[in-house]
């Protein structure tokens, strides 16, 4: 049997090279993971030790320490004589001195005053001598035109504070920051976070400090060794999640690449099954014929594999060296290969070759002796479906059904995601009679446009098994793409009408004095300005019995034009005459305790006012229904200017602009927009991952459609020929081809999106709306029909070469009889 | 070759039996149907090129039954491809119903063929997919042509000559090997095509059948009054053409025109002696 098997091999190899490309691509996606994750997992666990690097103990918990321990901590370690280093970070407004705003909200992070607690590289200018001194990052520095000796502005309203520039500092892998200031100014601003207390015993007893600040704070106080390996794990066990994550996909790929050499087996096969007949028919048995198969099919899943490893190493490789170039080395280490995720990949890809072969190879011993000697019946390829198969696949598609039914009613995410499993397989497993149901209702309008066109439809559904074998490697890709498209367009869906909530306006420029003549036509002429208006109000004294008094503040009365430039009227409009509306800045600054009522005296009296909170954050001012306004000022004068920006407008260069426009009026500018921007970035870059990991699996199976159509070209060799003599030009049997390859596409396509569409719908019911109340199913039609645009010409391009390689074939050499 | 000759006449058909006196001159005789001028196919070159034809010139009457005969590798095929437009010779021309087409381009070729020539194979003559009816109109389908009156006319009544009526929504897998041999020569004989080209249509029947499938296609040209040349191998096929061309190392031998079984059996037997020697 060797030389059967080694034989064939070399006659078969070119055959075999979809089903090599599919196990290829699911091998090397896993070695080029490994790589990807060992090199950030280096470089991000290196830079860990850095800021730390001064302390003989850290004050902290992994997620930070409360902002009262650092005192206590600081205060009970110098005591003891030791020095000390509070390292945190916060998130700002950052505007030059020009009123130019850098960044809507950026990182702001510590350097130490003390030269023997800074970790920062400073690589041009000096470091920070005093509590208004600042250092930034050279490359946020650069992108931000903000140079040594310039003036910025941190934070905005009564909290912003000034800064100069004093130096430059290199990008660090750790707590890196835009800017970095002494704690003294970082603990000042609103957003604070407090990440750890580094304390140097230096003259001190190290182990008297530690006692005294044990004592002193809550939080643990371990050597720095102890801290530094701790936040270590964390980071590698976050990289870990993310490469496990990507696995996920992995997994999705080897599914697909299972069922595309599954099906070229079974087309191998059947196309051999003479040959096999005859080996039987001259004396090998039944378990030989099966072991020579099995090798077979061992061979090519070790060589797919040894290549996938090969190219999986070469892609990483290439992938790390891109991402050190664009993302400095200082964040992205040196790949370290771990031999466990090698050998996985490697038996991985074998396992799945034989799991694949099993079937195909198992039927090939059913092959009686007898074919052998039958003569060559024409080609006769079509296959029933059995009866099992269609009750079992109906079964699971009720039970999957009932599963998503239940998920739904008890909103539980499992049920949901075990129905989508159950009905799906019960899909794939009604493919035979749904795909060649679906291929001819497309062939209806496609079969109209000619000869190869219909020959086309009748050549796709002749075999339904092949062809729902074939498609169903598409599907997979496409549904997944189509439903995690459509869950995530919804979720956006419920962020954004949540964020119009609490972000109501886009641009708020607000001031305590009057806004100036003509500014609002600035504002409105501003490129990128939808609408703006101004908003009438009157800067007023407020009193409440507790916290007691507020000083002067502003209130605003938003009119018709007011409201109309703001994405959710409802902060202004549900305003009562008697309400004073509370919003998120307030409410912050006053550590949440929020007063019942609220005394206002303006110009023209004093009332008392019930307060009303919300989440919106209109800026610093309060907002009363214009009844109210009338009691406090005789005539009000425009306080604020709302903008509403256009659709689509770059929020960093709109709040630049407007902080021109701003500074020029006296006035303070609070950029919403680019909060809104900066979670619509991070969907999209969720959205682009999971559509381009997805991708690997509906790359694997368009090899696999290329590859049915290639064998089934060889395979209509005499068909082919015959319809050429009878007249099908060269071009019409190229397009027919085409045809064939664009109808199996479609008709993946058309079942995956509509299939994932509604598994998104499933998802939004039982996910989205648990987080979001009102999510509605928003379908995403243009990113949707882009998938199925792709999924389709890709589809067509596949079958170029099969198109091609059959166009070739003069008539006469088909029709030999060999 | 008497045992032959005895076989077939002992059969009880319906069709023209073989041998016939000759046959009264059919309103195209004169004409040519084909022919070739220094027709030439080598495969391969160098010391390992095969001559498969070598300067063959040969004219085919229309409106007469003609039978190519000749031993495995004798390139009757190959002439029969070459003549058909379905494989391009190395040298020569060939020309059918007086149009040249060796050196037509394969677009113009492949309509030339769909417009002017029918064909009948020894096996895989139908697509597995397509109902025998299906099969018969694919020539249409593939011209683009509308079905019309006189098509649907022409189809019923082949059909109803082939003895074809009630199996022709059966696909051919359903059908016996006669049978679907008879859907392939209704399908030649539907486009009332100016040569009919017949490659060993026999070759996979068994004897009664080969002879009813030969009968009709000799009813083709006595009765419709088409042209048929047929390759075959077998001296009983080529009993019921009215003239045989006698192939042998790529030339042609002989080209007996209404020949008796001696003739043609002495013809073969030439062949092989030659061979031989």
């Amino acid at each position: 049997m060797r030389t059967v098997l080694l034989a064939s091999l070399r006659v078969h190899t070119r055959r075999y090279v979809a089903a090599v490309l599919a196990v290829t691509l699911a091998v090397a996606f896993v070695v080029a993971t490994d790589a990807l994750s060992s090199s950030a997992r280096a470089g991000l666990t290196a830079g860990v030790a850095g800021p730390y690097s001064s302390a003989d103990l850290v004050v902290g918990e992994s997620y930070g320490i409360e902002a009262e321990e650092v005192d206590r901590a600081v205060a009970a370690a110098e005591e003891q004589g030791a020095s000390t280093a509070t390292i945190g970070s916060a998130f700002e407004a950052l505007v030059a001195a020009d009123g130019r705003q850098l960044d809507g909200e950026t990182s702001i992070g510590t350097v130490s005053l003390d030269p023997d607690h800074r970790w920062q590289d400073v690589v041009s200018g000096r470091a920070p001598e005093t509590v208004d001194e600042a250092i930034v990052d050279e490359n946020a520095a650069r992108s931000r035109a903000v140079q040594v000796g310039d003036v910025v502005t941190i934070g905005t309203g009564s909290s912003a504070v000034d800064v100069e520039v004093v130096g430059l500092s290199a990008p660090a892998a750790y707590l890196s920051a835009t800017v970095y200031v002494p704690w003294e100014t970082l603990r000042a601003l609103p957003s604070v976070y407090p990440d750890s207390v580094l304390v140097t015993a230096g003259a001190g007893d190290p182990e008297t400090v530690q006692q005294a600040v044990d004592e002193a704070v809550a939080a643990p106080v371990v050597p720095r060794e102890t801290f530094v390996d701790e936040r270590q794990t964390e980071v590698s066990q976050g990289v870990d999640v993310i490469s496990y994550l990507v696995l996920v996909f992995a997994a999705i790929a080897a599914f697909v690449a299972v069922l595309v050499v599954a099906n070229t087996f079974t087309i191998l096969f059947a196309q051999r099954s003479r040959d096999l007949a005859l080996l039987r028919a001259v004396g090998a048995g039944r378990r030989q014929l099966r072991r020579s198969v099995r090798l077979e099919a061992l061979a090519i899943g070790v060589l797919a594999s040894a290549i996938g490893l090969l190219v999986g190493a070469l892609v990483g490789v290439g992938v790390v060296a891109l991402a050190r170039a664009l993302a400095g080395s200082e964040r992205i280490g040196a790949i370290s290969w771990s031999p466990s995720w090698w050998i996985a990949a490697f038996v991985g890809g074998v396992v799945t070759t034989m799991l694949a072969a099993w079937w195909p190879t198992r039927a090939v011993t059913r092959v009686s002796p007898l074919a052998a000697l039958r003569p060559e019946a024409a080609t006769d390829a079509r296959s029933r479906v059995g009866r099992v198969r269609i009750a079992l696949g109906l079964a699971l598609a009720l039970v999957g059904i009932a599963f998503l039914a239940m998920g739904i009613s008890t909103t539980t995410a499992q049920l949901t995601i075990a129905g989508c499993f159950t009905t799906f397989t019960g899909v794939l497993a009604l493919g035979p009679v749904v795909v060649p149901a679906v291929i001819r209702l497309l062939g209806l309008a496609i079969g109209r446009t000619g000869a190869p066109a219909r020959l086309a439809v009748d050549n796709a559904v002749r075999n339904p098994r092949r062809t729902a074998a074939t498609t169903a490697s598409l599907l997979v890709g496409v549904t997944l793409t189509s439903a995690v498209l459509t869950v995530m367009a919804s979720g956006r869906g419920a962020i954004e009408a949540e964020q119009d909530v609490q972000y109501p306006v886009d641009l708020v420029l607000s001031t305590t004095s009057e806004v100036p003549d003509g500014l609002v036509g600035r504002v409105t002429s501003t490129p990128g300005v939808d609408a703006a208006a101004a908003v009438p109000g009157v800067t007023v004294t407020a009193t409440a019995e507790t916290p007691g008094d507020l000083g002067d503040v502003s209130v605003v009365a938003p009119d018709a034009a007011a409201v109309a430039a703001t994405r959710d009227g409802g902060v202004a409009t549900d305003i009562a005459a008697g309400e004073v509306l509370m919003t998120s800045p307030y409410i912050n600054d006053l550590g949440g305790l929020v007063p019942e009522t609220l005394t206002l005296a303006g110009p023209a009296g004093m009332i008392e006012l019930d307060v009303v909170t919300s989440s919106a954050d209109v800026g610093e001012t309060l907002v009363v229904a214009p009844e109210t306004l009338e009691q406090l000022v005789d005539t009000p004068r425009p306080q604020a200017i709302w903008a509403l920006a256009e659709e689509g407008a770059d929020a960093d260069e709109l709040g630049g602009d407007l902080g021109l426009v701003a500074r020029e009026g006296g006035m303070e500018l609070a950029n919403q927009l680019e909060r809104r921007a900066w979670v619509t970035t991070q969907l999209d870059v969720v959205v682009g991952a999971v559509v381009g990991l997805l991708g690997i699996a509906v790359l694997i199976a368009l090899a696999g459609i290329g590859n049915t159509l290639g064998l089934s070209v060889l395979e209509r060799g005499r068909e082919n020929a015959l319809v050429r003599a009878l007249g099908l030009t060269r071009g019409q049997l190229r397009r027919s081809l085409g045809v064939e390859g664009l109808l199996l596409a479609l008709t993946a396509t058309v079942m995956g999106v509509a299939l994932g569409v509604v598994y998104g719908w499933t998802g939004v019911r039982t996910i989205v709306e648990v987080a979001t109340p009102d999510a509605q199913l928003v379908i995403p039609v243009g990113q949707v029909a882009a998938v199925a645009a792709v999924a389709t010409a890709a589809g067509v391009i596949a079958c170029i070469l099969p198109a091609r390689r059959a166009g070739r074939v003069p008539p006469a050499a088909g029709l030999v009889v060999d | 070759m008497g045992r032959c000759v005895h076989s077939v006449e002992g059969m009880n058909q319906n069709v023209s039996s073989p041998f016939p006196p000759p046959t009264p001159p059919h309103p195209n005789a004169g004409e040519i149907a084909a022919s070739a001028r220094g027709l030439s196919k080598t495969y391969g070159d160098g010391p390992a090129a095969v001559h498969a034809l070598r300067e063959v010139d040969v004219d085919l009457p229309a409106g007469r039954f003609t039978a190519v005969m000749g031993r495995s590798g004798s390139g009757k095929s190959t002439l029969m491809h070459c003549l058909a437009g379905l494989d391009r010779p190395s040298e020569g021309t060939v020309s059918i119903a007086g149009t040249v087409i060796t050196g037509l381009d394969d677009d113009t070729l492949t309509r030339f063929r769909r417009d002017h020539l029918g064909f009948v194979f020894q096996a895989f003559n139908l697509l597995p997919m397509l109902t025998a009816r299906q099969n018969m109109l694919l020539p249409f389908e593939l011209a683009g042509r509308r079905l019309d009156a006189s098509v649907r006319a022409r189809l019923h009544h082949v059909a109803e000559v082939l003895d074809l009526g009630d199996r022709l929504d059966h696909r051919p897998g359903e059908l016996s090997g006669g049978q679907q041999q008879r859907v392939a020569i209704a399908r030649a004989l539907v486009t009332d095509p100016d040569l009919v080209f017949a490659d060993e249509p026999t070759g996979n029947l068994d004897s009664e059948t080969s002879a009813e499938v030969l009968g009709l296609l000799r009813h083709g040209v006595h009765q419709l009054g088409q042209t048929v040349v047929m390759v075959t191998h077998e001296l009983e096929a080529a009993s019921y053409a009215d003239d045989v061309v006698v192939l042998a190392d790529g030339r042609v031998r002989q080209h007996l025109l209404s020949p008796d079984a001696a003739t043609v059996a002495g013809a073969l037997h030439g062949d092989t002696v030659g061979v031989a020697r």
